[in-house]
Order: structure tokens, then C-alpha cells, then sequence
């Protein structure tokens, strides 16, 4: 028998190493969002009154827009963020790269609920920042920073910006350097090189990035119910609220069912974009 | 490569990484004060909240009913997860693309849906509020980050020694645990050790599964926090960044060769 015919002959053997968490993933992620789905239209009976609940309520439609706008905000402040610290680092050497990596990494790993707390210290009436600025400028800002919207964007931005480093990154050290001193040996000049060069063609990283941090924000539940005011509740604080204090679950489950389909565009997008950008 | 860093550049990405890590610092000094009123910096030095931490029966049993879950999941994603990872880089089956999407899955679809679902579930089948069904549900949460690390580790592995060991006669079990598992053990344990962290740190799955039976440590802080901001709070925090920086430092070392960006 040739190798490759014996190494295809067990290749399909190998498959079966995946049955484990193949029968997790079935019953324990499977099987629940299915009963999501039914309950999202059950109600004593097969009905759509959870979607017609949800739809025709006030309080969904403002949820949802405060909701959209959060994700379109931190997006686009994540990645404003993101792109000069991923730049930064695509310009470091291997070793160096790694350590300062550490530093973006640590964030990542970092409990949510440890980050909330210590901007609730930083930003809050008494908190780090608001005394410093008293008692150094006998500056008082009158606007809330934590229990408010600013809050939340410093905490959604603080959770998003890794997200967005990566991509980013990751295109940036794969472009090839020949362009880069073709543009250099041509005489370009610096800030050239960026918008004629770099930039452009990292711009499916940037898009992919973008997408990804709407993706992960349309979903946030504890930095808006820990750091936002009452008027920055979000769809998944809603979920919750439909859950255990109104205790209906069919509403509850069809505003997940909606959820899960803005999140799925989004998904099926950034794929697009994949595929699109790979060279 | 020739090129400098230009100033600029230099200090936003500066200014970005103070505000990426400063949350993690500034809990450290507030954690040392003497005195129960938050302010910074604080006046005196001391172990107050320290000792009020690991007097608290309350903060004691969560930290250990989350240690409890969070070995579970650690578990269980990794004995699911790292033969997946073997069967998605090297079966050719075709339906394998589909076992690839499906385990991704969980990392796609919006924590707080899948929370819903199983709490939905676990209702119906009557495990709702215990440990195991915690567990479960963060295994299944951690399960594509298991999945991810030891893909990586593999694809540094030559296909080649696995078919030596066959042709030699090994079965595909031994094969998969004397030639494919010893020198997969680093990308492993880097694996296992997220996936305790992401289990240990994890609210909304357990802030749908938990009761007074099954109270973990992030649940007890999240209410913590929207209640009272306890000091304690400072305590706590300083001792969760100190183990997140180790498992980060740990699995950046243990997975030193293979990391490229």
C-alpha cells in the first residue's frame, strides 16, 4: 500500500475523535437554543404573540436604538483605538512585540466585573480622576462619568480594543515588505506611504475588526447594567429583565431569537469580508 | 526592518495601552488602604480588606464553589476539546468542516442566548441551580477557545511521525496518545489553564444558572458591585488580575514557539 493511500485510509478514522465534543456541543448548546426557538413561539400554544409583544412595545424599540447606537460608537471609537496601537506594533522587533503584547493581552484576561469595579473607582464622584482634577486644576466636571453613557463606552472601548488589535495586526505584519520599499525607494514620504499604502490595503482587516466588535457588543450584558445609567439598558439586559422579573419567558426567548439574527448578519458579513481579503 | 517609530505613533499607541492596563493597576493601592471610605490614593498602608476577604464565610464559599466549577469546565472542555482539535486538523472527512462550525458555534452566538437556553433547558430536565449545571454551561462556553489553542499547537506538528507510528503497526488510539499527545502537552495545558480563567471570571452564563446552592465568585462580586461597592471589592480584584497575569505569562511562555503576530 503507497503512503498516501494509507494515510488516507485512516484520515476518516480520525473524525470519530471529535464524537465527545460533538455530543456535548448537542446537548448542551444544541438542544437549549432549540428550546429557545420553541419557546419563542409558545405560549400555552403555538402562537407569535411573543413577537408581537416585543415588536409592538415601546421599550423594545428604545432598547434596541440605544442598543445600536452603543454598538456603533464603541465600534468606531474601538477601532480608532485599535488601529495606531496595531500599527505601533507591527513596527516593533519579534522580541519586543511579544512583551508589549503581554500588555494587551492582560486586559483581555482580566475579569469584566474587576474592570467595571476599578472604573467605577477611577470615574465616580469621589473617584481617582475627578479628585485629581480638583485638587490639582480646581477643575469640576459636571458630567457623570460612570452611571451614565460615558461610562459605558469607556467600558465596552476598554473591552473592544483587543478585539480589534488582532485582526488588525495580523494584516499588517502579512503585508508584503516589498510594496512598502518600492514606495520608499520611489520616494515616498512617510505619511504617503500610510494613506497610499499601508492603510488601503489594510482596510478588510479594519472592516473585519469593526464587524466583529459590533458582533461582540450588540451582545453585552454587564458593562451597561454595571456602569450604564437606567436609560442605557441594552437588549441583553433586556432578555434578562423579560426573564426573571417579568417572568415571560416566550417574550424573552423571541427577543433572543431577534438578537440571534442581528448577530448572525454580522457573522455571515465579516465571513464575506474573509474570504474576500485572503490573498 | 531600517524604519523608525515616528513620535506620534509612538504616544497614542502609548496613551492606548496606559488606558488597556491602568483598570488592572489602580485596584492594587486601593487594596492596601486602612480605611473603609474609597478614595485614592489611599492614606494608609494595610491588610484590612485583605483579611476581611478571607474572613468572610460568604466570599470564601463563592471563591470556592467558582474553583469547583471552574476545574469542572476545565475538564470537560479539554476531554471534549482536544480530540476535536485532532479530528478538525486531520481527518479529511468532509462533513468536518461542519463539526468545525458547529464547535465555533458557542463563540458566535450571544452569551446571554445561550444562557437563556440553558436555563430554559435546565428547568425542563430539573438541574436547574446546581453546580453541575454551571458546569456544563461554561464547558461548553470555553470549549471553542480549547479548541482554538490546540489547533494552533497542532498545525506545528509534522503529520509525518503519526504515519510512521501506524505503518509501524500503532492503533489510532495509541497513536493519538503516544505520538500526537506528549508533544502537544504545552499547547494543552496552555488550553486548560483558559479555560479555567474564562470559567473562573465567567457572569452571565452563571448569573442565569446561579442559586443560593450554586453562588459563584463573579456572581457575588456582580451584585456586589450594583449594590453596595464594597471595599472588599479592591481585595478581590488585586488577587483575580494577579492570577490573570499568571496564566497569561504562563501560556505566552509555554506557547512561545508557536505564536507569529
Amino acid at each position: 500500500m503507497k503512503l498516501s493511500a494509507l494515510s488516507r485510509s485512516f484520515d476518516g478514522g480520525r473524525t470519530w475523535f471529535a464524537a465527545p465534543a460533538a455530543i456535548l456541543i448537542a446537548a448542551v448548546f444544541v438542544i437549549p437554543l432549540a428550546t429557545v426557538v420553541l419557546q419563542s413561539f409558545f405560549r400555552t400554544r403555538l402562537t407569535l404573540d411573543g413577537y408581537q409583544l416585543i415588536l409592538s412595545s415601546t421599550l423594545f424599540w428604545r432598547v434596541l436604538s440605544t442598543t445600536l447606537e452603543i454598538t456603533i460608537q464603541a465600534t468606531i471609537l474601538s477601532v480608532l483605538l485599535g488601529y495606531p496601537l496595531a500599527l505601533f506594533l507591527s513596527q516593533l522587533s519579534q522580541r519586543r512585540r511579544a512583551l508589549v503584547l503581554i500588555l494587551v493581552l492582560l486586559p483581555f484576561w482580566t475579569s469584566i466585573l474587576v474592570k467595571s469595579f476599578a472604573f467605577i473607582v477611577l470615574l465616580g464622584e469621589q473617584g481617582v480622576l475627578k479628585t485629581l482634577l480638583r485638587s490639582l486644576f480646581g477643575i469640576e466636571l459636571g458630567v457623570p462619568l460612570v452611571f451614565s453613557r460615558v461610562g459605558v463606552m469607556v467600558g465596552m472601548v476598554h473591552f473592544l480594543v483587543p478585539f480589534t488589535v488582532f485582526p488588525i495586526l495580523n494584516n499588517l505584519l502579512n503585508q508584503p515588505p516589498e510594496l512598502r520599499r518600492a514606495a520608499l525607494v520611489m520616494g515616498a514620504k512617510r505619511w504617503q506611504l500610510f494613506f497610499k499604502v499601508t492603510l488601503p490595503l489594510s482596510l478588510p482587516a479594519v472592516a473585519a475588526a469593526a464587524i466583529m466588535s459590533a458582533v461582540l457588543s450588540i451582545g453585552v450584558f454587564v458593562t451597561p447594567a454595571l456602569l450604564g445609567g437606567r436609560r442605557d439598558t441594552m437588549v441583553a439586559n433586556l432578555i434578562d429583565y423579560y426573564t426573571r422579573e417579568v417572568l415571560d419567558w416566550n417574550a424573552a426567548a423571541a427577543l433572543s431569537i431577534l438578537l440571534l439574527l442581528v448577530a448572525g448578519g454580522l457573522i455571515w458579513a465579516v465571513s464575506r469580508i474573509d474570504r474576500s481579503s485572503r490573498m | 526592518m531600517s524604519e523608525t517609530i515616528s513620535w506620534p505613533l509612538k504616544i497614542t499607541a502609548c496613551l492606548v495601552l496606559f488606558f488597556l492596563v491602568v483598570p488592572s493597576f489602580v485596584v492594587v493601592p486601593m487594596s492596601f488602604s486602612d480605611s473603609r471610605e474609597m478614595m485614592f490614593p489611599p492614606r494608609g498602608f494595610s491588610l484590612m480588606l485583605y483579611r476581611e476577604y478571607f474572613a468572610g464565610p460568604e466570599w470564601i464559599a463563592a471563591t470556592l464553589e467558582s474553583t469547583v466549577v471552574a476545574a469542572g469546565a476545565m475538564i470537560l472542555s479539554v476531554v471534549a476539546g482536544v480530540p476535536a482539535a485532532y479530528a478538525i486538523v486531520r481527518s479529511r472527512f468532509p462533513g468536518i468542516h461542519l463539526v468545525r462550525a458547529m464547535v465555533m458555534m458557542p463563540m458566535l452566538v450571544p452569551t446571554v442566548v445561550s444562557a437563556l437556553g440553558l436555563y430554559l433547558y435546565f428547568a425542563r430536565v430539573g438541574i436547574s441551580g446546581t453546580t453541575s449545571a454551571i458546569i456544563l454551561g461554561h464547558a461548553i462556553h470555553n470549549l471553542p477557545f480549547v479548541v482554538l489553542v490546540v489547533i494552533a499547537g497542532m498545525r506545528q506538528m509534522n503529520v509525518n511521525i503519526e504515519i510512521a507510528a501506524q505503518v509501524l503497526g500503532a492503533s489510532r488510539m495509541r497513536t493519538f496518545f503516544s505520538v500526537v499527545l506528549p508533544p502537544l502537552m504545552p499547547s494543552i495545558v496552555a488550553a486548560a489553564l483558559f479555560s479555567f480563567l474564562l470559567s473562573f471570571d465567567e457572569v452571565v452564563i452563571a448569573w442565569f444558572l446561579t442559586s443560593p446552592r450554586a453562588l459563584t465568585l463573579p456572581i457575588k462580586m456582580y451584585s456586589s458591585i450594583q449594590w453596595e461597592v464594597s471595599p472588599v471589592l479592591a481585595a478581590i480584584s488585586t488577587l483575580l488580575t494577579l492570577l490573570s497575569l499568571v496564566v497569561c505569562v504562563v501560556s505566552l511562555l509555554l506557547r512561545k514557539g508557536e505564536i507569529s503576530t
